[in-house]
C-alpha cells in the first residue's frame, strides 16, 4: 500500500513530461539585438544570431567532416506591432527557438529614441531572459540592422567587436557607457535624465563609439560630441583613463589622467538653488610631450597643471552649455543633490527642474596634479 | 515485498537441519582404539587426506598409540618432531610404564613438546579438532585423547595491501589467517586491556570470527551489541567478513556503507584506539569496524601522520571530489538543458558548438558515456591482469576519440564523464553508492532541472541523517552536532590537539566513560 502510494507521487512528476527542457541545440543564440521605428510606425525588430558550430570551426580551422561550411553569424529583421510581436513572428524566417540571454549589446534606433525609448524598455524590462548587463547604444546616422550587419575583421563576431569597443572607449573616456539595468534604474527617475552610448558605422568592417545620446523625459534630443563626454564624465565621476592633450609653447603635450574624482553641488540661498557647482580633481603623467623645453623647474608644473585644468574645464563647460541651453536636460543628476538636501523644493519643483537647471549659472572647479614626467625628464630634442 | 522475500528465505533456513554434520557422533569416546580407528575412519570416509598413524610398543604390543590427523593442514616437521618421535623414544625407554592410565599421563606431562594441546573427552571434539588442524591422540585403554595444535602456518606473506595504499606510514597489511591478524594487533598494542573474543559461525565452515576491542576505551554497550548480532547469525559458511557486513548492519537496503572495512594494521589498530570494534574473520584479510559513521570514508590514515594543513586541505578536496563525483553529470545536463540563461556566453558558445550534430539528448548522452566507463572499469577489476592493456587502449580510443570523432558524444560530455571517474575514486568507501546515486541525480536533472537535482539531494540527506550504525548517527558530527568531534571531520587538527576521542561513541554517560581522553593536557603543556 505504502509503495502504491509512493508511486503514485512519483509518477505525475514523470509524466508531466518536460516542457522546459531544451537542447542547446534547439536554440538560436542572439547575440545582438536591434530595435527601430519603422516609417509607418511599426516596430522593426533585428537579431544577430550566432552559428556556434560554424564559429568554432572558423576559430580552431578545423571543421567538423562532413559539415558545411555555414557563416558564422546571420542578421534577420522583422516589422511587427510590438516587440515581441515581432521576435514571434520572427519565427517564420528562423529555425530554432530565439535565446536572448546572449545578448551582448542592444541598439537602439534613431528613429525610435526620438519618439521614446520607454516603449522599447518595456519588454526588455519584463522579459525574463533579457541579459540585464547587456550594453545599450543609439545608433546615429543609420539604422541599427547596418550596424549589425558588418563583418568586423577583428571578431568573428560583430556582438562581441562592438563590445569590445565599448569596453575600450569607455577606458578612455570617450563614451558614457550604459547597461540596461541603468536605463531601468534611471527612465523612471526625474533626477537625472537618461544618456546612452551612441554608435556610428565607419565602414563596412568598423564602427565607431565615441559620444552620447542626450535624452529628455525619455525621448531623444540631441547628441554630445566626445569632447563633450569627456566633460560629462569628468562631472559625474566616471572618467578611469585617458588622455587630454593641451597645447604648448611650441609642440603639444598629453597627459594620461590616472585618477579622477569629480564632484557635483546645487548652492541654496533663501530656500532657492542659484549656483551650480562642480569640482574635480584629477592626477596625471606626462605621456607625451613634443616640444623643445627643459621641464624642471617646479613653475613649469605648476604652469602646466594650470593648462591642464583650464582644458578640462573647457570641456566641461561645453557639456555643460549643450545639457542647460541646447537641451535644458539634466544628465549630470544635479536633481538627486537637490532631492537629498533639500527635499521640499524638491517636491515642489520637481516638475520644472530641467528648466531651473538650464537658468542656473555655474561654477567649475578644477584640481590637477601632474605627478611623474614618465621614465625621462627632458624631451627628445633640446633647444638649440 | 522485502518483506515477502524475507518470509521466504526464513522458510527455507528452516528446512535446513542445523548442525547436520556433528549431532550424528555426539558420544564418548571409545576406550578400545581399534573402535576409535575404526568410528574415525568411518567418520572420515572419502577424505584421502586422513591419515592414521598407529605406534605399537611393550611387551606383547600392549601399548597402542593411535595419531589421527588431516595430511596438509598439519606441519609434517613439527608432528614428527614434537610428538611422533618423542613417543616413540619414550615407549622404547626403560621408563616406559605399561599401565595405559600411565603412559596417557606421561605422555601428556612430559613426552608430548608441544606447548598448546589440549585435552578431549567426545568424539565431537576430537572431529573437530582434527578437521581444524590438530592431531589427536588416542591410547588404548584410555577414555581421554590429546589434541595437539601442529597446524602448519602456511599462508600468504605479509603485504602491503592492494587496496589501500597510503604514501606515509606503515606498510603492513592484514594477511588470511587469523593467529597472524590478531599477532599484527598485539603487536601494535602492548596492553592486555586488548580482548580477542573467538567465536565459531557458520554450520559448515565452523570459521573462527574473533571480536576485538580494548576494554575501558571502547564503549560497553557496543561489544555487548556487536557480540549478540553475531550470535544471532545463523548461516551455512562464513567466507569473508562481507557476509558478516551483511548480517550485522543495522539497516540492510542503503547504499551507504554503515560497516567499515580495512586491510591495514595501523589503521584498525587507530580505530581501536578511538573506541570502536573490530570483527575479524579467518580466511580474510579484511577486517571490519563498528560503528562507522560518514565522515570515515574520508579519512585516511595520511592524514594522521602528515602536516595538518596539508591534511586537511586533502579532506576538504575529499569532499568537493566526492560533491563532484555524485553531482557533475546531473549539473551538466541540467545546464544544457534547462538552466541556458545562468551560462556566460563565451561557455554557451562552446557548449553549443559542442553539441552540434550529436543525435542525442544530453542524458541520453550522459547516460551512455557513464555506462561505457562503469562497464571498462568493471572489465578492469575482472580481467586478467594480462590483457589489460589491450582494455585501457581499447577504453581511451573508443571513448576518448571515437565517439567524438564518430558525433555520437560531445567532446564536453567525454571531459564530464572524465572528472567525474577521477573524483569517484579520490572516496574508496563510497564507490558504489556514488555509482548508483549519479544515475538518480541524473534522472532527477533531466526531468527538472536544478529543481530535481535539489530534490534528490534532499531525499539523500534525509536518509543520510536517519541512518545509524550500531545505534550511532551517521552523520555525526553534524548530525546531531557534536562540538569536540569537529576536530577530525571536514578539516583536521594536528596530533596533539586531538584531545579527546570521538564523542559520539559513548552516547550515554559521556562523564563515566574512562576511554574519552586521550592524554592528559598538562603533559602536553610541559613540552
Amino acid at each position: 500500500m505504502k509503495i502504491k502510494i509512493i508511486i503514485l507521487l512519483i509518477l505525475p512528476a514523470l509524466l508531466t513530461g518536460c516542457w522546459d527542457n531544451v537542447d542547446l541545440i534547439d536554440i538560436n543564440l542572439v547575440t545582438a539585438l536591434g530595435i527601430d521605428k519603422s516609417e509607418d510606425g511599426k516596430i522593426i525588430v533585428t537579431v544577430q544570431v550566432i552559428e556556434p558550430a560554424a564559429l568554432q570551426s572558423t576559430s580552431s580551422s578545423q571543421g567538423k567532416v562532413g559539415m558545411a561550411q555555414t557563416k558564422p553569424v546571420f542578421v534577420e529583421s522583422y516589422k511587427g506591432e510590438t516587440i515581441s510581436d515581432a521576435l514571434i513572428s520572427m519565427k517564420a524566417m528562423v529555425d530554432k527557438r530565439l535565446f536572448l540571454s546572449t545578448v551582448q549589446v542592444i541598439i537602439l534606433g534613431e528613429k525610435l529614441c526620438r519618439e521614446g525609448v520607454n516603449e522599447a524598455l518595456d519588454f526588455l524590462h519584463r522579459d525574463y531572459q533579457v541579459e540585464y548587463l547587456a550594453d545599450v547604444l543609439v545608433a546615429r546616422g543609420c539604422s541599427p540592422k547596418d550596424i549589425l550587419k558588418i563583418q568586423p575583421e577583428m571578431d568573428v563576431i560583430p556582438a562581441m567587436y562592438i563590445k569590445g569597443t565599448i569596453e575600450n572607449t569607455e577606458l578612455r573616456a570617450k563614451v558614457k557607457r550604459t547597461m540596461l539595468v541603468e536605463l531601468f534604474k534611471d527612465i523612471e527617475n526625474k533626477c537625472r535624465q537618461i544618456t546612452i552610448g551612441q554608435i556610428t558605422k565607419e565602414n563596412e568592417k568598423t564602427v565607431n563609439t565615441e559620444g552620447t545620446a542626450v535624452f529628455k523625459d525619455g525621448k531623444l534630443v540631441g547628441w554630445l560630441n566626445q569632447y563633450e563626454t569627456r566633460g560629462f564624465l569628468f562631472v559625474t565621476d566616471r572618467v578611469k583613463n585617458t588622455i587630454i592633450t593641451i597645447p604648448m609653447a611650441n609642440g603639444k603635450m598629453s597627459i594620461r589622467v590616472l585618477n579622477s574624482r569629480g564632484k557635483m553641488d546645487v548652492k541654496f540661498k533663501n530656500g532657492r538653488p542659484y549656483r551650480l557647482s562642480i569640482y574635480v580633481d584629477l592626477e596625471g603623467n606626462i605621456a607625451e610631450y613634443t616640444g623643445k623645453k627643459v621641464l624642471d623647474a617646479p613653475t613649469d608644473m605648476h604652469t602646466l597643471q594650470m593648462t591642464l585644468s583650464e582644458e578640462v574645464k573647457k570641456e566641461i563647460a561645453m557639456a555643460l552649455r549643450k545639457a542647460q541651453k541646447e537641451y535644458s536636460s539634466d544628465i549630470f543628476g544635479f536633481g538627486k543633490i537637490v532631492h537629498k538636501y533639500h527635499p521640499q523644493y524638491w517636491k515642489q519643483t520637481m516638475d520644472q527642474w530641467n528648466d531651473i537647471f538650464s537658468s542656473l549659472p555655474t561654477e567649475i572647479v578644477i584640481k590637477s596634479r601632474i605627478r611623474r614626467s614618465g621614465l625621462i625628464k627632458s624631451p627628445m630634442t633640446k633647444d638649440e | 515485498m522485502f518483506r515477502k522475500i524475507k518470509r521466504h528465505l526464513r522458510l527455507g533456513k528452516q528446512q535446513i537441519n542445523i548442525d547436520t554434520i556433528y549431532t550424528g557422533i555426539d558420544e564418548p569416546l571409545p576406550k578400545n582404539i581399534e573402535k576409535v580407528k575404526k568410528r574415525l575412519d568411518e567418520i572420515f570416509s572419502g577424505c584421502d587426506d586422513f591419515i592414521q598413524r598407529q605406534m605399537v610398543c611393550g611387551e606383547d604390543e600392549c601399548i597402542r598409540i593411535l595419531v589421527s590427523y588431516i595430511d596438509g593442514l598439519v606441519d609434517k616437521n613439527i608432528l614428527n618432531r614434537d610428538i611422533i618421535r618423542p613417543v616413540i623414544d619414550y615407549l622404547s625407554s626403560k621408563q616406559a610404564h605399561d599401565e595405559p592410565k600411565l603412559v596417557y599421563q606421561r605422555i601428556k606431562e612430559c613426552v608430548v613438546s608441544s606447548s598448546d594441546f589440549e585435552e578431549i573427552q567426545s568424539m565431537q571434539q576430537a572431529v573437530y579438532k582434527i578437521v581444524s588442524g590438530d592431531a589427536v591422540l588416542f591410547v588404548d585403554g584410555v577414555k581421554d585423547a590429546l589434541a595437539v595444535n601442529v597446524k602448519t602456518m602456511q599462508g600468504r606473506q605479509i603485504d602491503e595491501p592492494d587496496t589501500e595504499i597510503s604514501i606515509r606510514g606503515p606498510r603492513e597489511g592484514f594477511v588470511e589467517n587469523l593467529a597472524t591478524n590478531m599477532m599484527l594487533i598485539r603487536k601494535r598494542i602492548k596492553s592486555p586491556n586488548l580482548k580477542f573474543e573467538i567465536i565459531q559461525l557458520g554450520v559448515q565452515t565452523k570459521t573462527d570470527v574473533c571480536i576485538c576491542y580494548i576494554k575501558g576505551i571502547a564503549n560497553e554497550e557496543i561489544v555487548k551489541e556487536v557480540r549478540k548480532r553475531l550470535k544471532k547469525i545463523k548461516t551455512d559458511a562464513i567466507l569473508d567478513t562481507g557476509y558478516i557486513e551483511q548480517y550485522i548492519t543495522d539497516n540492510r537496503l542503503t547504499l551507504f556503507p554503515i560497516v567499515g572495512n580495512t586491510e591495514k594494521c595501523d589503521k584498525l589498530v587507530a580505530k581501536l584506539l578511538e573506541g570502536r570494534v573490530a570483527i575479524l574473520c579467518d580466511g580474510t584479510p579484511y577486517i571490519i569496524t563498528v560503528p562507522y559513521i560518514f565522515i570515515e570514508s574520508i579519512q585516511t590514515s595520511d592524514d594522521y601522520y602528515d602536516h595538518a594543513f596539508f591534511a586537511s586541505f586533502m579532506r576538504l578536496l575529499r569532499s568537493f571530489a566526492l560533491i563532484i563525483s555524485n553531482l557533475l553529470p546531473a549539473m551538466y545536463v541540467a545546464l544544457v538543458s534547462f538552466h541556458h540563461t545562468v551560462i556566460p556566453i563565451k561557455l554557451m558558445i562552446t557548449l553549443a558548438a559542442s553539441r552540434q550534430g550529436i543525435p542525442f539528448s544530453p542524458f541520453v548522452e550522459a547516460v551512455l558515456m557513464i555506462t561505457a566507463f562503469e562497464l571498462l572499469r568493471e572489465a578492469g577489476v575482472r580481467m586478467p591482469r594480462t590483457i589489460g592493456q589491450a582494455l585501457s587502449i581499447v577504453g581511451a580510443i573508443v571513448l576518448g576519440e571515437a565517439s567524438v570523432a564518430a558525433g555520437i558524444a560531445s567532446n564536453l560530455m567525454v571531459i564530464v564523464v572524465a572528472i567525474t571517474a577521477i573524483c569517484s575514486f579520490v572516496v574508496p568507501p563510497l564507490i558504489r553508492a556514488t555509482m548508483l546515486l549519479r544515475f538518480a541525480f541524473l534522472v532527477a536533472a533531466n526531468f527538472l532541472g536544478f529543481l530535481g537535482i535539489s530534490f534528490v539531494a534532499v531525499a539523500v540527506f534525509i536518509h543520510l541523517c536517519r541512518l545509524r550504525s550500531f545505534g550511532i548517527p551517521y552523520m555525526a558530527p553534524f548530525s546531531p552536532l557534536t562540538a569536540s568531534d569537529i576536530k577530525d571531520s571536514l578539516g583536521v587538527v594536528p596530533i596533539w590537539a586531538m584531545l579527546t576521542r570521538p564523542k559520539i561513541l559513548f552516547p550515554e554517560n559521556t562523564k563515566d566513560t574512562v576511554g574519552i581522553k586521550r592524554q592528559e593536557v598538562d603533559e602536553i603543556s610541559e613540552d
